[in-house]
């Protein structure tokens, strides 16, 4: 592998996602934490431009960044927030999930190590978004479809389970 | 291949403008920590409350409610994102595309008409 721009990038890029995920499980403020998630879901937008799926990065930012987070946020609030933390697991513990993980690295390693994936020639980058609808609304009618019925069901599921909360605290009242 | 190299290129300046981002807060806010004074006593850390004294903490929970309006604001995304594609292929795709994606809002529609009529919507 050589040293070019783009893996230079793509190093960079990974190191703050890792980083990012790693500060967001260390981290004691859950409003830290939720910038922390921020930047590892930045920088996997920018894996993606790198992948050159320019309409993917840009979701992700608008989707991820944007309303995931704000979500994130409501369900911190939601929550009693009194900044108490688990007392720290022994160490015995700590050696076998080390160990897991370690297992867990080889394996993977392994695994793709010597795995050649032919680059499949594509012109992703030429018209990405015009593409992806010229695909999703020819081919791949039925899950755009089932697609709106999920999101219908998760609105009204939610409304149905906080509703509930709310009258019940208006018969407390 | 080069035009798309040199296109690619120009995420440079995306990068520029994200780290002046990130930067430009952690700057003012460092050098307003090193320009402003440091007398810390407890009063002047307490909340004001019209001479009363304070109790409890400032931070409440937030009620359900506004849940919703986040979850909804996030599906009322994530449709707007299916529908740039569609508006960006349409000339090639023709009409069906058109009920395709009339079924789909439709769906969403049934959604909002089901906040509306459960006075989910309402900001109280």
């Amino acid at each position: 592998m050589t040293l070019s721009g783009e893996f230079l990038a793509f190093m960079s890029l990974a190191l703050v996602a890792v980083i990012g995920g790693v500060l967001l499980l260390n981290l004691t403020k859950v409003v830290h934490m939720v910038v922390a998630l921020v930047f590892t879901f930045v920088s996997i937008a920018g894996i993606y431009v790198l992948l050159s799926a320019e309409f993917l990065a840009a979701v992700q930012i608008l989707i991820y960044s944007g309303a995931i987070t704000i979500i994130m946020l409501f369900g911190i609030m939601l929550t009693r927030h009194n900044d108490t933390s688990e007392p720290k697991t022994g160490r015995w513990r700590k050696l076998l999930l080390f160990l897991g993980v370690l297992g867990f690295a080889f394996a993977v390693y392994i695994g793709i190590y010597n795995l050649d994936l032919p680059a499949a020639p594509n012109d992703l980058h030429v018209n990405n978004t015009e593409q992806i609808g010229i695909e999703l609304y020819s081919k791949f009618i039925i899950p755009f479809e089932v697609t709106s019925v999920l999101l219908l069901v998760a609105l009204i599921g939610s409304i149905v389970l906080a509703k509930k909360d709310d009258e019940k605290e208006a018969e407390k009242e | 291949m080069e035009l798309w190299n040199l296109y690619q290129n120009n995420y440079l300046i995306v990068f520029v403008f994200l780290c002046l981002g990130v930067i430009l807060p952690v700057v003012a806010l460092f050098l307003g920590k090193l320009l402003r004074p440091y007398k810390p006593y407890d009063t002047k850390y307490t909340t004001y409350e019209s001479g009363i004294e304070p109790f409890h903490d400032s931070r409440v929970q937030f009620n359900v409610r506004y849940y919703i309006f986040a979850l909804m604001f996030v599906i009322f995304d994530v449709e707007t994102v299916f529908l740039y594609p569609w508006a960006v292929a349409y000339e090639k795709l023709g009409i069906f595309a058109l009920i395709e994606m009339l079924i789909f809002v439709f769906m969403l529609v049934i959604g909002l008409v089901y906040a509306w009529k459960k006075k989910v919507l309402k900001w109280i």
